[in-house]
């Protein structure tokens, strides 16, 4: 049965009834949250946690097809525990923060995994470089939801760590990524 | 010379254990002063493992050299030194052997604390790890290791400045019994000296 887009209130409630199921699925992070990575240094594992890091998601179980996924990771202030460490890391060799001050990861094609499991395939933009990075994660709803994941990042592919860090020996390609993320409606 | 201590001089086991452990806190003060003037890349940390392979080297001495010196004892002070300056020279003996195993500790302690890399000693055999990495420990530790140095190297300044002080002033025997060279008849104060 057609609508009769005759007057604006009609207008306006279908508006409304599109609208509404898609704003509902729209999360912005919630304070608790952590973004963190792990990796070794011959052999010696360490992990760091960025400066700070911004979730945008929009995500309904129902309608992974709708989905998308926008985090803004700073890149300034990371933290590994060990101050020469941290300020290597912050130099041209690593992130270089003078240049790229942040990295982004923006995913929208998501995949169900079975259970609460999904799979986002994105695309982290880092040091200037954009390559794909696929992003497991759990799906908690709730108020706040949590959206727990782990994703595998090749370093050098980002140029993180290069000329006399290279050596995959000394600090291996793979870093690990973990996050989890609170994530309350958008207002 | 003798292997052991006599009343008269340092033996051979004694002689050797200073003058080797002196020769290596020189090599190492040098490394440590001036590593941190390096590029902070792999292909240098190979001076901080050698600095740090050296403090160990010197730690393990050192104890074998207390054991030794418990065992074998001292000579007595040269004669004609008053017991004041004996007293403090052996103050000092105790106290430049307590900086020579607190300097390689607090060292080992701020690698342990810092959690950069494993320690291997000499790039051979890796060493245990004192405690976990901690910001606090590596910090305290490492401030530490920068003061015992200075305190050491005040230390050194007035242990070899007596020393020559009794060689070139004196005239006694006090700085030629810790060399291997001459057989010298122990106390030989020269008859004009003094008034």
């Amino acid at each position: 049965m057609a609508h009769k887009l005759t007057t604006p209130a009609a207008v306006a409630a279908m508006l409304v009834a599109m609208l509404a199921p898609a704003r509902a699925a729209d999360y912005v992070q919630a304070p608790g949250s952590s973004l963190a990575f792990a990796t070794k240094y011959d052999g010696e594992m360490f992990t760091g946690r960025f400066g700070g890091f911004d979730t945008r998601l929009s995500f309904d179980p129902e309608r992974l097809d709708d989905a998308r996924l926008d985090v803004t990771i700073e890149l300034a202030g990371t933290r590994t525990g060990n101050a020469d460490r941290d300020s290597t890391l912050l130099g041209a060799d690593f992130f270089n923060v003078g240049k790229f001050a942040q990295a982004r990861y923006v995913a929208d094609r998501f995949r169900a995994l079975g259970g609460d499991r999904y799979a986002a395939d994105g695309t982290l933009s880092l040091r200037g470089v954009n390559r794909p990075v696929t992003l497991e994660f759990t799906w908690t709803p709730g108020r706040p939801a949590l959206l727990s994941g782990r994703a595998t990042v090749q370093r050098l592919a980002f140029g993180v760590g290069g000329g006399d860090w290279a050596d995959t020996r000394t600090i291996p390609d793979e870093v690990a990524i973990s996050t989890r993320v609170f994530l309350t409606p958008a207002p | 010379m003798s292997v052991r201590n006599t009343p008269e001089r340092w033996g051979l086991v004694s002689q050797a254990f200073h003058w080797l452990i002196v020769a290596l806190i020189l090599v190492i003060a040098i490394l440590g002063l001036t590593m941190g003037e390096l590029p902070r890349t792999p292909k240098y940390f190979w001076v901080y493992t050698a600095h740090k392979s050296l403090g160990i080297t010197v730690l393990a001495l050192m104890l074998a050299r207390l054991a030794w010196r418990l065992y074998a004892g001292a000579p007595t002070p040269a004669a004609g030194t008053p017991r004041w300056q004996a007293g403090i020279a052996n103050l000092t003996h105790w106290l430049l052997y307590a900086l020579a195993l607190a300097m390689p500790l607090s060292g080992w302690l701020y690698d342990s604390a810092s959690g950069l890399r494993p320690l291997r000693y000499f790039g051979q055999f890796e060493l245990p790890k004192l405690v976990a990495p901690s910001e606090w420990i590596a910090g305290l530790a490492g401030q530490a290791h920068d003061l015992l140095f200075w305190v050491l190297a005040a230390l050194v300044a007035a242990h070899a400045g007596a020393a020559f002080y009794h060689h070139l002033f004196q005239h006694d025997d006090t700085l030629v019994r810790m060399l291997p060279a001459r057989r010298r008849v122990a106390p030989t104060r020269s008859p004009d000296h003094g008034p």
